[in-house]
């Protein structure tokens, strides 16, 4: 009887813990205070965080339990994951909730996007010349894009073994948007430019709404048609929305769809950082770059900005350059509440939102480029 | 390997520098073309008034250089005819009036072509002018015609 006592206390997680399980499961609780008391992005927090408790329970190899053992719930789970599957999904339900009026508006907007993608093709070569295979500082540089489905989409395909570091890292960035970019706006902005009020939007009409995600998905995907699986969906879901004859579709797909797919996304990839893969050096690493990559991105899009105001006739705000990020909605809040310290009249929500649609296309672009180098 | 040996051996600059070209050209294409939709909606929504305005001008210009005096010939009376349908008109106004006066007068009663009967009735003097932008109706010349 005491044998089969002393047996079962031998398989329960308190005797198979180490101290790399508790740091885990610390950072798991972290996640999931930031997500419900501070309220940074609480709903991809929340699962990820639960799941990095889960993921970082002790248990006996070989019982079919973990995440990475064959045939367990976990890993099938997963597998939308490993495949790209969440990812894509999660597009179909942001295009579905996404208004591309404001980008249609002021299509100039779009080139921050652009401009902000930078950041990932300097932290390409940064991750390089750390030492990574550039298999691997591709899936890291995406993380400068700020788009966590497109990170993790990449890195399943490029890196699948790094998914955890990657997909965390990019959380985790995208929920510190109001730690990292305000200094950087301050720093590369004058008081003056930060005052720059911009032009009210013109009215879109339905017709351009409903002809954008065609020309979109004709003209991104066939410039690189691996980024189908994300900009595919992206604009079926706006193009649902847009046309107004399938709406319980677009409501489908906004809602029920989209949480699904984010909260299987979300506790999986928490899962799958079991703290004897996640807990290594090669992680540390990814974290230092991928503030390096989203510091850029934030960068680039701020001075690419103020390069088009040396150019253009009605100047541009320069802080929407960091709006150029594709962290929907985080980034253009951001910059919307720094333009409204200086100026309480100066609104620039709607025109970041812009620079964010933009930054959504050019990063599940830019992850379609790298994953073509590839191929 | 690590530091710029190991991005040069692994094709890093290449893979940068096309990278970010291909992205910043696909969206700088993909601006431009967002912001040329509405003017292409536009023609489109236009294309009716586009056409017909096509379709107007070139036999206007035809018309005006060769039919333009047939037309006045052909379908306007004769200024004996015009005399008779437009002396009434002239008797309801003063001795000495406004064309303008006349022409309105003509729109009520629903004359054909007031204007050019108005003109042509001038051209045979039978509309007078008295130099102080006021007409007068020309009874001598009118028994003459």
């Amino acid at each position: 009887m005491f044998d089969l006592f002393f047996q079962f206390l031998t398989n329960t997680g308190y005797y198979l813990a180490d101290y790399r399980h508790y740091i885990m499961i610390v950072v798991g609780s972290t996640f999931l205070y930031l997500g419900t008391a501070k309220k940074y992005e609480p709903l991809l927090l929340v699962p990820i965080g639960f799941g990095i408790l889960v993921g970082n329970i002790p248990f006996f190899k070989g019982f079919g339990i973990g995440i990475y053992e064959a045939n367990s719930v976990l890993h099938y789970l997963y597998f939308g994951v490993t495949t790209g599957v969440y990812p894509s999904i999660v597009f179909l339900g942001l295009g579905a909730m996404t208004d591309f009026s404001s980008l249609l508006a002021q299509p100039k907007l779009m080139l921050l996007g652009a401009a902000a993608q930078m950041g990932i093709y300097f932290t390409l070569l940064g991750a390089m010349f750390f030492g990574f295979a550039p298999r691997e500082a591709a899936s890291i540089a995406i993380i400068g894009g700020a788009d966590g489905p497109t990170s993790i989409f990449l890195t399943a395909k490029l890196a699948p073994h790094l998914i955890g570091p990657i997909a965390i890292a990019a959380y985790s960035y995208m929920a510190l948007i109001p730690v990292i970019q305000p200094p950087i706006m301050r720093l590369l902005t004058t008081r003056k430019e930060r005052l720059i009020k911009m032009p009210p939007a013109r009215n879109i009409s339905k017709k351009e709404l409903l002809i954008f995600p065609v020309a979109g998905v004709l003209l991104c995907c066939f410039l690189a048609p691996t980024a189908l699986p994300l900009l595919g969906m992206l604009f079926l879901g706006n193009f649902l929305k847009e046309c107004g004859v399938v709406n319980r579709l677009a409501n489908t797909a906004q809602s029920a769809i989209v949480d699904t797919a984010t909260i299987f996304l979300g506790f999986t990839v928490g899962c799958s950082t079991q703290a004897d893969v996640f807990l290594t050096s090669k992680s540390l690493g990814i974290f230092f770059l991928g503030a390096v990559a989203f510091s850029i991105a934030t960068a680039s899009g701020l001075i690419f900005a103020k390069i088009m105001n040396l150019f253009l006739k009605d100047k541009i705000n320069p802080l929407l350059g960091a709006a150029g990020v594709s962290a929907v909605p985080g980034s253009a809040r951001e910059v919307h509440l720094m333009g409204l310290k200086e100026d309480p009249t100066n609104f620039l929500l709607m025109h970041g939102m812009a620079c964010n649609s933009s930054g959504v296309i050019g990063s599940a672009i830019c992850a379609g480029i790298l994953w073509s180098f590839f191929v | 390997m690590i530091g710029i040996e190991n991005i040069t051996n692994h094709n890093g600059w290449a893979m940068a520098a096309v990278g970010a070209t291909i992205v910043f050209s696909g969206l700088v294409v993909l601006s431009f073309v967002i912001s040329q939709i509405h003017k292409l909606l536009k023609l489109w929504e236009d294309r009716e008034k586009l056409i017909e305005r096509f379709k107007k001008k070139a036999p206007a210009a035809v018309a005006e250089k060769v039919d333009a005096p047939a037309y006045s010939e052909r379908h306007l009376p004769s200024v004996d005819e015009l005399i008779g349908a437009y002396e009434p008109l002239a008797d309801q106004l003063e001795e000495s009036f406004n064309l303008s006066q006349l022409f309105e007068i003509a729109i009520k009663n629903d004359m054909p072509h007031p204007h050019l009967s108005i003109q042509r009735l001038q051209e045979a003097d039978i509309l007078v002018a008295q130099g102080d932008g006021t007409f007068t109706w020309n009874k001598q010349k009118e028994s003459k015609a």
